[in-house]
């Protein structure tokens, strides 16, 4: 067994490195984001103040560096809160997204520096357009005509280099529970400039009404595009096509625990914008780097104490941190085994200074001693962050949680696990955790009975409190419709019914849940490793588009012991075994399956005249040329996981010929969209400049 | 004219004898891009009657078209000046710094500059490129005592902050401002009389008192050339104008003669019979004297190439083959192989000179020669060849002198990379007025055919058919059907056409008052975003607001909700919503969304209008999760109560809601009770237990229980994490003798372990299950315990 991990581990951090060639270079967007703000800050002349949109701080500070906004003449820097704004240039720049609440905001100051007979030149960046309904805002606060409204069109970020997102975190909660589809827009937009870049997608698939919605306006928007310009836009050669899933479809993986190192981390501690906040100690580099303590792990203090520590962000990223690289999508359980074997060899690499007999030697390790410390520190980082979360897993709750999600997806003894959930709710749990398991248990089971989900509500307000009544009625209502009583009320509207998921059946034709009788070593190949053997219905559904016998079986079962057979010449092997990308031929196969999930099924061809129609099953693409990769993106509407990330990568890694980008609003959690519905938030405001 | 290379040549475009007043005797403005003047008497100068020009009423301003055609005549108040934008509208500004933007039907727009503007006065105007009726930008103030002797613009494109800058000459010297500082040049040869940007805005022409003509770079870096205008033969009086010609040469004029100063100081001189005009165009400057409408260009390289005398350029070659092959001549033949490597360079180069004339039958010939010289090539896009062709055509069509455009190739070519393109629909319209529509109509149907097959000039085809609509309430009337049946037909074929936008043939078919043809085109247009705004003006709401739902860009339907919301009276808006249904409740979620945060009385109203029980109740309740104020608090909770008793499928919320101000009104109770030192106000129940108990108030704790009806179990963990937290063991331990426990005592072992009370634990281990004890023992510390627990099971 421990030959067939280690086998797969290699062949994961060769592959790795391999991607790297292949992936579409998305650094390109960043370059994008970075001119336009040097742009629209250029648009002021002179000195100026910036007054910033918390919620802008995040994605920005992905995008440019503090030193470039000061080299475009940023003179000081404020957040854009209730309050006074004493700026000491004539410029203000405000730079927010199209929120009535902070314009509000921006209205009270200039009216503030009116009546203190102040001047000011006021220019308003709106964060990706410009928005009529701000214009009237600003007029019935009478100060539309001191300020110039100009826009800042921030679209996809990279935040890794197989993901970008628009970092939109309310995406979900404007669309499904307010109704605001502003982000469906959006994300038109910013899919629609990265088919100007890269070139059209041939072929449009997806599920669920708001992405059918998507659809059309991609579509719609590259016919118009392309008429009023002579360059009608070729196909893309990068792309094969685009899935659109659209988060309504898939309710049940965000309400799971994630159980990813990246999504364990998200969970526990909360990554915002891929940074993390972590006791600033474990970001102080080693005291004493030329004499390391033998085992790094030692040196960090207890978790206990570095809860309490003071705060500093930290960006996550694989390019700058390779450990983090090769930890983020691996089931915590295997992440101390990794980490034990990074912090080995990093003590080797140390001794080999011992070794080091001649001059000539000394000056290699001196040379290398740069990047030893570097993983060294960043060793100390995953070692802490680690500790933070062992304890957390090893809690009664977080297991009890785990069990009532794992019974619960196999729909066994459901009525069991609900008192389950009650006893957590007695216990006082975390709000968001009871809501999550009443919700999946509603959705696997199809309704809680009325009685039942009733007292439950009502334990639940008296827990905690009874302004959450919005917040279950939201979930109740028709577009979410993801907690509700079984059997309906005569009353209800139809279509509340409509949204009943037919998770049963979906369990056995999309291979939900594997056994249990595998170890989650076997489960390594399969994405439902992730989440400990049960496979994210969104991936399935993407697997259903582009990787089709990954439904059905785990393609590389049995593949990766021949792989660590012959290791040694893994260079030749590694082609052999990866099984070859199938062309693009839309939800051929699993039409069923995916029309058995309520909302709209999409299916579109782009062709290269710059129309589109609707396909028939029978049309393909371009199959995808040996030795050529292209790539699919997918896109989440109303933003994904981070295991829903990693569960990508690992169906990327089973074929050949084709990458998965991964595009989305916003990376989220069960947490988040839970929090956001209820309007409490982990804190909107983040503490630290970009 | 030849200076080593550079020929110069001064094309006759259109005679316009008597069309045009004396231009000395007015104000003139001209425009670029083969636009038309505009003039205006000028008061100061007397005028001889008598003379056979038209006549000018005293504030009148008039358009010629650059052929001499009279193209509109509007009467304005005080004008201070008045000039062209880019896009062929003119803007008037009066002396209390208001302005009007008019285009070339006479319609206008009206802005002001502000205040500052009508305290200070206007004294002269500039074009700024790209002008969209903005907000003055308020120039650092550079402390000028008198009007500076001239001035000039430097649009933003061109200088190296990328703002607007504004030269001034004063004194001897010039101020260059900006919006943030200004910079005195430290020049000494001033004062300047004229000051004139080159059109690529890197170089500046001065023109001194004393006639010195003077160039240097717009960052007066870089001294360009210099030239004595006094020692000019011929001048007379002041010098009129300094003018580029394209980028390189400049012609200043004086009444009655234009002298053209080449880059070296070379000049040549044109005479004309009285005042003239010049306009400064990208490649060149077109004159208007009293007679005639010239055009001086430095001859293109292309031309230059083919037709230079004793040119042997491949062009040139290729040129004389063809002649010689018309002629029948055998020197066709050699000619053609003495070229032959470089005979795709003398075609394109052929098909570019092709371009640059202004006559039909040279046209013809180069292309004539570009055809010839393309047979003998086995390869070549005949892309070049096609596209020249077509756009000659179109150039010729709009050259023709009743449209009066004389636009060259390259100032069409960058015209068409110029996104603000309406230049053809004003060109086709302007035509319109004047004719009658059976003479209009073949000569702009000929336009637009021609363009038709053009494909950058999708926005000419727009200003063709825009006319189409125009010319049609002449069959109206009688003839309405037959009318209808044609426009039927137009609209036909203008559907062959894609780009050809719909909207702007509806506007202008609801400007002439055919509302229904308007809504008709309408749903052609596929951009809402267009549609919109006209449905609007029609009062179309419904409609208008379902197109912009249905286009999905949200920021649209805001608009027209916004709009709608203004216009109508409140109840007429609330029902246009709530009829349109499922279709739109889009727009409703968004109305929705802006009246939370801006104005929810108008949300209160829509929901009690539209019977939402469940969501007035969902607002008051928010409402009063913000409020502060306990008896506002308490009443708007109950006024959620009552929204949701309303609805009979509400019971459960309703029950929720008497609780809670059940319970607020408890918690107010308890605060009185406690003298205001405890606060409970807004806690939830199990927090206002936990508080109660922290406090010792146990009676307290009961009666919410049973009140509440709090089920044991929930009760009996906020009793254990209450008592743990105050330290209380002996309570707990009282407590957990009081009856048997409903959660078992596992969770007061563990629940204690983890507040770092194991000793306390330990003595609730006994009580658990027995195969349980070992592990919660160790979980203690109580190894010794946990052995002996082993001992007895073992045992």
């Amino acid at each position: 067994m421990a030959a067939s991990t280690s086998a797969t581990d290699e062949q994961t951090s060769s592959t790795t490195d391999h991607d790297f060639k292949e992936h579409l270079d998305v650094s390109l967007l960043k370059d994008i984001a970075r001119n336009s703000l040097v742009q629209a800050l250029n648009s002021v002349n002179g000195a100026k103040t910036l007054v910033l949109d918390p919620s802008l701080a995040g994605p920005l500070s992905l995008v440019a560096e503090i030193s470039l906004l000061q080299q475009h003449g940023v003179d000081k820097m404020f957040w854009l809160e209730a309050g006074p704004l004493t700026a000491v240039t004539t410029n203000v720049v405000y730079l927010c997204r199209p929120q009535i609440r902070m314009v509000k905001v921006i209205a009270d100051q200039i009216k503030r520096h009116a009546r203190e007979s102040k001047t000011h030149t006021y220019t308003l960046l709106l964060v990706p357009r410009t928005s009529t309904l701000i214009s009237r805002v600003l007029e019935e606060e009478g100060v539309l005509g001191d300020i110039t409204i100009s826009t800042y069109n921030l679209q996809f970020i990279p935040i890794a280099d197989d993901v970008i997102s628009l970092e939109h975190e309310n995406a979900f909660k404007e669309i499904w529970v307010d109704g605001n589809e502003a982000s469906v827009y959006d994300s038109a937009q910013a899919l629609h400039t990265l088919q100007k870049l890269y070139g059209r997608f041939p072929r449009i698939v997806g599920k669920g009404d708001a992405a059918g919605r998507l659809a059309t306006l991609l579509t719609r928007q590259t016919t118009q595009s392309s008429a009023g310009s002579d360059n009608a836009q070729a196909l893309s050669e990068k792309f094969d096509s685009l899935i659109v899933i659209d988060r309504r479809t898939d309710m049940i993986t965000p309400l799971l625990t994630q159980l990813t190192y990246e999504g364990l981390i998200d969970e526990v501690i909360g990554i915002r914008n891929s940074h993390v906040e972590v006791p600033a100690s474990l970001l102080a580099a080693p005291s004493n780097p030329s004499a390391p303590p033998s085992d790094p792990s030692t040196s960090t203090p207890p978790a206990s104490s570095l809860l309490k520590e003071k705060k500093k962000k930290q960006h996550l990223s694989s390019s700058s941190d390779p450990i983090f690289g090769e930890l983020r999508d691996l089931n915590f359980a295997s992440v101390g085994k990794r980490l034990n074997k990074v912090a080995r060899r990093l003590d080797e690499d140390y001794k080999a200074r011992h070794k080091a007999q001649s001059v000539a030697q000394l000056r290699d390790f001196v040379g290398k001693l740069g990047s030893l410390q570097t993983e060294h520190q960043s060793l100390r980082l995953h070692t802490g962050l680690s500790e933070i979360i062992v304890p957390y897993t090893r809690s009664s709750v977080f297991n009890k949680s785990l069990e009532i999600q794992q019974n619960l997806l196999s729909s066994y003894d459901v009525p069991g696990q609900i008192s389950a959930i009650e006893d957590l709710l007695a216990q006082g749990a975390d709000m968001q955790l009871v809501i999550r398991l009443l919700c999946l248990a509603s959705i696997t089971a199809g309704g809680i009975r009325a009685k039942t989900l009733e007292n439950i509500k009502r334990e639940f307000l008296q827990t905690y409190g009874y302004d959450l009544l919005p917040l279950l009625l939201s979930l109740a209502a028709p577009p979410l419709a993801i907690l509700l009583p079984n059997p309906l009320p005569p009353s209800t509207a139809p279509e509340v019914a409509a949204f009943k998921y037919p998770y049963p059946t979906l369990r056995k034709s999309l291979r939900l849940v594997i056994d249990g009788t595998e170890t989650l070593d076997e489960l390594e190949n399969d994405i439902s490793y992730v989440y400990s053997g049960y496979a994210p219905i969104s991936i399935r559904l993407v697997q259903c588009v582009a990787q089709k016998g990954g439904v059905l079986s785990n393609p590389a079962s049995g593949k990766t012991r021949s792989a660590s057979d012959d290791a040694a010449g893994r260079g030749k092997s590694q082609a052999s075994v990866k099984v070859q990308a199938h062309p693009i031929v839309g939800w051929k196969g699993f039409e069923d399956v995916v029309g058995s999930i309520s909302g709209k099924t999409v299916d579109i061809a782009q062709n290269g005249l710059g129309s589109a129609d609707t396909v028939s099953a029978s049309a393909t693409s371009h199959p995808p040329q040996q030795g050529q990769a292209t790539t699919t993106v997918v896109f989440f509407l109303g933003g994904c996981t981070y295991t829903e990330i990693a569960a990508l990568r690992w169906a990327g890694r089973q074929n050949q010929g084709r990458k998965f980008l991964v595009a989305t609003t916003g990376v989220v959690s069960g947490a988040s969209i839970i929090e956001s519905i209820a309007g409490v938030g982990r804190g909107a405001a983040a503490s630290k400049g970009p | 004219m030849e200076d080593s290379n550079v020929f110069y040549r001064r094309q006759q475009l259109y005679t316009i004898s008597g069309k045009l007043p004396n231009l000395g005797d007015c104000i003139v403005a001209g425009c670029r891009y083969s636009g038309p003047i505009a003039l205006m008497r000028d008061n100061t100068k007397l005028i001889a009657l008598g003379r056979a020009t038209p006549v000018f009423a005293k504030a009148q301003i008039q358009v010629f078209s650059p052929a001499g055609e009279g193209l509109l005549l509007f009467s304005v108040d005080t004008v201070a000046s008045y000039v062209f934008s880019c896009d062929e509208r003119l803007v008037v500004v009066n002396e209390e710094g208001v302005y009007r933007i008019y285009d070339l039907q006479g319609d206008y727009e009206q802005h002001s500059l502000g205040s500052d503007a009508t305290e200070t006065g206007i004294i002269d105007l500039l074009e700024v490129k790209g002008w969209q009726g903005a907000k003055p930008l308020a120039l650092a103030n550079p402390g000028l005592s008198a009007p500076p002797h001239s001035w000039a613009v430097i649009p933003p494109d061109f200088n190296i902050s990328r703002h607007v800058e504004v030269l001034l000459s004063v004194d001897s010297s010039i101020l260059s401002v900006d919006n943030l500082e200004t910079v005195d040049q430290r020049l000494s040869r001033g004062p300047f009389t004229h000051l004139s940007p080159s059109p690529n805005g890197k170089s500046l022409a001065l023109l001194t008192f004393s006639g010195t003509l003077w160039v240097v770079s717009t960052d007066f870096q870089r001294n360009l050339a210099e030239f004595d205008t006094r020692g000019v033969v011929g001048t007379e009086g002041e010098v009129k104008q300094v003018e580029w010609c394209g980028s390189d040469a400049i012609l200043v004029t004086w009444d009655s003669l234009a002298l053209l100063v080449g880059p070296f100081g070379d000049t040549l001189q044109y005479f004309y019979a009285g005042s003239t005009f010049a306009i400064t165009e990208i490649d060149g400057v077109r004159i208007i004297g009293p007679d005639v409408s010239d055009f001086v260009q430095k001859v293109p390289a292309a031309s230059v190439s083919v037709f230079r005398p004793g040119s042997t350029s491949p062009s040139a070659i290729l040129f004389d083959a063809w002649e010689n092959f018309t002629k029948r001549s055998p020197k066709a033949d050699e000619n053609i192989r003495s070229i032959r490597p470089d005979l795709a360079k003398a075609v394109d180069e052929i098909i570019d000179a092709a371009g640059q004339e202004w006559d039909p039958t040279w046209q013809r010939k180069l292309l004539n020669a570009a055809k010839f010289g393309k047979g003998f090539l086995d390869l070549h896009d005949p892309t070049d060849f096609v596209h020249m062709g077509q756009t000659l055509k179109v150039l010729n069509a709009v050259r023709f002198y009743e449209i009066g455009i004389p636009i060259t190739y390259t100032q069409y070519v960058l015209r068409a990379l110029d996104p603000p393109l309406s230049y053809p629909l004003t060109a086709g319209t302007r035509t319109s007025p004047r004719h009658t529509s059976s003479d209009a109509s073949p000569r702009a149907t000929c336009i637009s055919s021609r363009c038709a097959s053009h494909p950058t000039s999708a926005s000419r085809r727009r200003g063709a058919a825009a006319l189409g609509v125009r010319e049609d309430p002449q069959g109206e009337g009688g003839e309405g059907r037959r009318g209808g049946v044609r426009e039927h037909r137009r609209e036909v074929r203008a559907a062959r056409r894609p780009g050809v936008s719909y909207a702007e043939i509806a506007r202008r078919a609801w400007e002439v008052g055919r509302a229904g043809l308007a809504t008709m085109l309408l749903d052609h247009e596929p951009r809402a975003s267009d549609q919109v705004p006209l449905l609007l003006s029609m009062k179309e709401d419904q409609l208008a607001l379902q197109k912009a739902v249905d286009s999905g860009d949200t920021d649209l339907v805001y608009h027209v909700l916004l709009h709608l919301y203004n216009r109508l009276p409140l109840g007429t808006f609330f029902r246009l919503i709530e009829e349109g249904g499922a279709a739109l409740a889009p727009a409703s979620k968004l109305l929705q969304v802006y009246a939370r945060e801006q104005n929810r009385e108008m949300l209160r109203d829509f929901y009690y209008s539209d019977d939402r029980r469940v969501e007035s109740a969902v607002l008051a309740l928010e409402e009063a999760s913000r409020m502060q104020d306990p008896t506002a608090k308490i009443t708007s909770v109950k006024a959620a109560h009552k929204f949701f008793s309303e609805d009979k499928d509400r019971a459960f919320e309703a029950k929720m809601m008497d609780e809670h101000s059940r319970l607020l009104a408890f918690q107010q109770q308890l605060e009185k009770e406690t003298d205001d030192k405890i606060s409970f106000f807004g806690q939830s129940v199990n927090e206002t237990i936990t508080t109660c108990l922290l406090n010792g108030m146990s009676k307290r704790a009961d009666k919410l229980k049973s009140d509440f009806k709090v089920p044991d179990k929930r009760f009996w963990y906020i009793k254990l994490h209450a008592l743990t937290k105050t330290r209380d063991f002996e309570g707990l331990d009282a407590f957990a003798r009081s009856k048997r426990s409903p959660i078992g005592y596992e969770a007061f072992v563990r629940h204690l372990v983890e507040k770092g009370h194991p000793k306390e634990a330990s003595s609730y281990v006994a009580k658990c299950d027995a195969h349980k004890r070992v592990d919660l023992y160790i979980e203690c510390g109580e190894w010794r315990m946990a052995g002996k627990e082993c001992k007895e099971r073992g045992g």
